[in-house]
This record gives C-alpha cells, structure tokens and sequence, in this order.
C-alpha cells in the first residue's frame, strides 16, 4: 500500500511516515506543501492520502476539491486542528472520507488509514478471505487452511495488495507502484522475486497454485 | 455596607418637610386665632370697664366724694366664669370690687396694662386702666374732679377652648392633606423611578454572548439617566471589544499549541510503537526534546505578548528612566548580528543625537530585535539591512529597511495579526510562530507609539516605528 501525506510540519509528517512504514509497511511520500501535495496526488496511485488543512501555496480544502474533481476516488483522511462543525462539515463536504483532530493517536491514525484502505478496494473487513488463504491485516498474518504461513514484511505487503483486489489482473507496474514510494522504478525486477517466493511458502502441502501469472499483463489472485 | 433606596430618601424627604410644614401651619394658626380672640377680649373687657366706671358717681354734697352704684353692674363676658373688677378713686380710695375678688392682686405701677394671671385654678386676663374720668360730672361745682383706677379681668377659659378646637381642627386638616400628598408623593416617584428598573432588567440580559444593551424608550426620555445609559453603551463597547481580543488570543493559542502538541506526541509514540535499540531510543528522545523546545518558545511567545497588551493598558511610565534610544537600537543591532552574518547579510545602522526617551530599555530592544530580526530572516542573501534613527520635533522616528521578497498587498493588512504567517513554510522553517510582530505592535502601542509597514514586492519591506513625547 502507498501513503501520501500532505503536511507542513516536517516534524509531524515524518513520524506519521515512519509510523506507517513501520508498523503495517506501507510506501510514504511527503507532500510539504499544497501545490506538491496535488501534483504528487495526480500523478502517482496512492491508496490513501493524508492531508493536513493549513498548507502553504495550496489550502488543504482547495487542494481536496481538485484531487475529487480530477475524478480521484482515493480516499482521504484530513488532519485538522479545527474541530468545530463548520469546518468538519466543509471538509466533509469537500470530499474527505474521515478527519482526526491534533494533536491525534498515533494508533487511531494507523487504524482509520487501514479502515479506508479496505473500503477504498470495497473490503469492509480487516481479515480478508480468498478460498482457504487467510490475511489477518491488523496484525498482519496470513494462514492457509488453518497453517500459519510466515512471510518477509516486502512478501506480505505483495500478498496484502494482491488480496485487497481478489480475481483481478494486477499488472507488476501497479504493484510497484503502490508498493513503493517514489523511488519504485529501481525496483522493478524484485516483484518476480517476492512472487516466487509467495508460491513456493503458499503452496507447502497445497497443489492448487493460488498466485496465478499472464504473461505480459500482470497477476492474479484467485481461489 | 448600609443599604438605601432612592425612593425612600425622597418619599423622607417629601413627608418631612410636609411635617414640618404642617407643624408651622398649626402653630402660626393657633397663634393668630389666640391673637384674634384675645384682642377681641380686650375690647370687650374695655367696654365692660367703661361700664363700670359708668357707675361711680359724685355724692349730692359738694364734698367732691365719690360712691360706687351696684345696681347697674354689666353682665360678665363669659356667663358662666364671672369677671372680676376693682374700682379706685384718687382721693376716696377703693369704692368697689367684685364679690371673689382675688386678694392678693396689686396694682400694677405702669397707667395701662395687660397681663395674665391665675385665681383659684382660673386663668385670667386683666387690664388695668388708670386716669379714668368720671363720667357722672355736674355743672358748677366747685370741687377738684377725682380721677378712677379701673382693674377688670376677665377668665381666659373660653378662649382657650376655642384656641385648642382651632390647632386641633387645622392640625387634623394638615394631616389629612399630609397623609394624601405623601401618597401622591409615594406614587409619582415609583412610576418616576420606574424607567431605572426596566433599564436594569435590560442591564441584565447582557452577557458574554450578547453584549447589545437595550435601552429602552422609557429611560431614553429621561435627561438624568442619559449620561448613564451612553456611558454604559460605551463601556459595554469596550468590554466587547477587549473580551473579543481575549477571546481571539485564547482561540488562536490553543490552535497554535495543537501543532507542536502533536509533533511532541507522534514522535513519543512512533518511539514506543515497537522495541527499539537504545541508539534509537536515544535519538527519538532528543526529537521529543527538541519538538518541546518549540513548544515552550511558542508559550513564552505568547506570555510576552499578553504581558505587553496588559501593559498597555496599565499606564505605569512615569516611574521609569529616562534612556537612549539609540544606544538600545545599537544593542539590538549586537544581538541580531550573528544571525545576520550567517545570513550574509549587513546591517547598517545611523543615527544623529542622542534621543532621550523615558522607558525600560528591555521593551525598546525587544521591539527592535524582532523587526530586525524580521528584516534580516526576510532578505536576500547579500543584500543589507538598512536602520535609520532620526528625531522629528518631540517625536522618535525608527525605520527598518530590507531588501526581500516583501509582503503581498493582501497579507500587508494582517501582518501585525496574532499568529499571523504570511507564508507557514517559510516562517515555520525560520522558526517564527506569527507573533513577533504582534508584540511589537502591543509594546510600541503601550508607549503611544504607532508602528506602520510599507511593502513592494520583489522590492523589499519599510518598516516605521513613530514614539512621541521625546525629552528635551
């Protein structure tokens, strides 16, 4: 998954990164003001976008409203250290999916961004479920058939992405690209290695191959 | 405290002189009608004296003695208290008196009197009445005519009577009338008092949300309480206005305190997400401390600029020193120039003449140190930083000139807001938190001062301090 975050604080913004990045590895940007902030949004494939509302260049309102009127469906949590209702209800209104007040958890920020990745891909539950593979993404464990399977962080996140959009094809590019921030095109030849890496640990005692590959378009989870 | 009404002082007051008017009218009464009546007595008892001297005659002889004749005596003023009387000739002495006549009388020295006496419990008025002539007087005789001394007293009881029914009908006249003007009294002054309590009830609906006073038609009329509902107006305005700043300032601090609040708490608990080595533990303590560093440079900020918008309000100079100006602009100029050296900038500082000034030394350097710091945060690298002390008349003129990126006209009206930042990268990565202006502001305003800025952007910024009331 990849986390953009818009936020002018640099303090703040590299804690709720490293948060991210550490405990459900997810790929950071760091947007430090509105005007960087729309264009990395534009131009790359985030999962969720955290948006901070008083930014230099660019209003946290205004840049919202160009993401949603570019026709974006990413969704956004809004940090704010306004809690009244008018602004909640405008930013609301704006196209935000949820806000936190500051000075926000650490935790909550981490569950909400989790809460709105599922529901972004239309998964409402944390535990997602594809035949007999099991993906636990609050503590991030995966099962198959009742067998814990015990992933490298680089492989879960492959595997996590994978599951988010069950029996579609998803081409390595998007998976680089959500899986990595903006660094992702040097690593363009490790998806295969994680791939097989994936199918050798899934596929223990097991013979249905669950990672299916089409040549020249990408991968596809199925049960 | 003792408490009192305004009312009650008035109604005092009107049913006070009310008594006292009516204390005067029964005296000044009861007095004329004892006049009266006793002036009317005196001309009876005068005629009745006449009578009696009517009845001494001359004997046949030509002996020029005198008799007294009892059979005409006069009937008594008051028939049921008998008058007395005493008749006295020069020669023949005493010729008659009445029957009781009170022994112990003398006659008085004077010719003609009037007194008042007390016989057997009976009060009494007697006049005496000397050189009377006899009346009875025959043709050709030879005789020296005598002349008659006349006492007549008459008892005052009646009088008197009449007297006490008078004050007594006047009095309960007069309090009649008393009891029915205080109630008059009473009536008009609550309904004249009435216009206070309804602008009370007014005073009372104002509060901290709706600080309109309504003054209502009925205390607008009346002159008196004019002064006093213009000045409630007004005081109510400035009460708004100071509460509203309050307010502001209170609002903004604690939005201004949520950004470091969360920094410090993002980075304690990114720290404490998982276990970490103590290298790690290390370095994200020193970030915690750092990012609280920030924290209490934001609230000693903001302490120093209530502390000056307080002192603005508290007029306390003439107690202080009287000082340079420009030695205080120089130590700003001292403690702005490392700063300014890292930033390749120069400061050019001019002065002409001393400038005396009464203040404390501290507040001038702080204002200075902040514009300066302003200007230099703000220039290009390179560029210099122009401060120029003049002195106009009574007047201290202080100019900051920069050669920065200037302010854009639509920030030019804000930037001595509150936690105002015209740019919040820029200033946040210099380290500004929007107030050093502000407090510049409130300390030059606390000495009378004004403080404007001009800005050309691309150009640079001026900014102009004006303090008044320089010595001599």
């Amino acid at each position: 998954m990849r986390v953009l975050i818009v936020e002018d604080e640099p303090r703040l913004a590299e804690n709720v990164a490293r948060s991210l990045r550490e405990s459900a590895g997810y790929a950071v940007d760091i947007a430090s003001d509105g005007q960087e902030g729309l264009f990395l949004a534009e131009s790359n494939a985030y999962d969720v976008v955290l948006l901070d509302l008083m930014l230099p260049k660019l209003d946290g309102i205004e840049l919202l409203r160009r993401i949603r009127q570019s026709g974006q469906h990413t969704p956004v949590l809004v940090l704010t250290a306004r809690e009244d209702k008018e602004s909640v209800v405008a930013l609301l209104n704006a196209g935000a999916d949820d806000y936190l007040t500051k000075p926000f958890d650490l935790g909550e920020l981490l569950a909400r961004t989790k809460a709105l990745i599922r529901r972004g891909k239309g998964q409402p539950s944390p535990i997602l479920a594809i035949g007999d593979l099991e993906l636990n993404t609050i503590n991030r464990t995966v099962q198959r058939g009742g067998r814990a399977i015990t992933l490298t962080a680089m492989e879960y996140r492959v595997l996590e992405y994978l599951a988010h959009r069950p029996r579609a094809v998803v081409s390595k590019t998007e998976l680089l690209e959500h899986l990595y921030d903006y660094n992702w095109e040097k690593f363009s030849n490790v998806i295969e290695v994680y791939i097989s890496g994936l199918r050798r640990k899934l596929n223990e005692g097991s013979s249905r191959q669950l990672i299916r590959t089409l040549r020249g378009q990408g991968y596809m989870l199925q049960d | 405290m003792r408490r009192d009404s305004i009312q009650r002082r008035l109604i005092t007051t009107v049913v006070l002189s009310q008594a006292i008017l009516t204390a005067g009218l029964v005296i000044t009464g009861v007095f004329v009608t004892y006049w009266r009546l006793l002036s009317t007595l005196d001309a009876a008892m005068q005629a009745h004296a006449m009578s009696v001297a009517a009845l001494v005659r001359y004997t046949e002889d030509a002996s020029g003695n005198v008799y007294f004749d009892n059979s005409l005596l006069p009937e008594s003023i008051d028939p049921n208290h008998p008058d007395q009387f005493m008749v006295w000739a020069d020669r023949t002495g005493l010729l008659t008196r009445s029957e009781d006549w009170p022994d112990g009388l003398r006659l008085q020295p004077g010719p003609n009197q009037h007194w008042n006496f007390t016989w057997a419990g009976v009060p009494y008025h007697a006049l005496q009445m000397s050189h009377v002539h006899i009346l009875d007087r025959e043709e050709g005789k030879s005789f020296r005519p005598q002349t008659l001394t006349i006492v007549y007293a008459s008892p005052t009881i009646r009088i008197r009577q009449q007297v006490k029914a008078a004050g007594a009908f006047i009095a309960l006249v007069s309090l009649v009338l008393l009891g029915a003007t205080a109630w008059l009294a009473l009536w008009r002054i609550r309904r004249g008092l009435l216009p206070l309590q309804i602008l009370a009830q007014q005073a009372a609906l104002v509060s901290t949300r709706s600080w309109q006073l309504q003054v209502p038609k009925e205390a607008e009329e009346i002159d008196e309480l004019r002064p006093l509902t213009e000045s409630m107006t007004q005081m109510l305005a400035r009460l708004e206005h100071s509460f509203e700043q309050q307010r502001q300032f209170l609002g903004n601090a604690a939005h201004e305190l949520k950004t470091p609040v969360a920094v410090l708490k993002s980075t304690l608990q990114s720290l404490l997400q998982r276990s970490r080595s103590s290298e790690e533990y290390r370095t994200g303590l020193q970030a915690a401390l750092q990012d609280l560093d920030r924290l209490e440079q934001l609230l000693q900020w903001m302490l120093r600029l209530a502390r000056a918008e307080q002192w603005a309000h508290e007029a306390g100079r003439h107690e202080l020193d009287i000082i340079d100006i420009n030695a205080t602009c120089e130590e700003a100029v001292e403690r702005i120039r490392s700063l300014a050296q890292s930033r390749d900038t120069a400061i050019h500082l001019s002065m002409d003449g001393p400038i005396p000034f009464r203040a404390d030394p501290e507040d001038l350097q702080l204002v200075w140190t902040n514009l300066l710091e302003n200007a230099v945060r703000y220039s290009q690298k390179g560029t210099s930083v122009e401060v120029a002390v003049t002195r106009d008349g009574e007047r201290a003129r202080v100019i900051f000139e920069d050669h920065g990126a200037g302010i854009s006209p639509s920030d030019l009206p804000h930037i001595f807001d509150r936690f105002f930042r015209g740019d919040p990268s820029r200033t946040r990565a210099t380290g500004g938190f929007g107030l050093g202006l502000a407090i510049a502001k409130a300390v030059v305003e606390a000495y009378g001062g004004s403080i404007t800025a001009e800005s050309a952007p691309g150009r640079g910024t001026r900014m102009t301090v004006e303090l008044p009331g320089v010595h001599k």
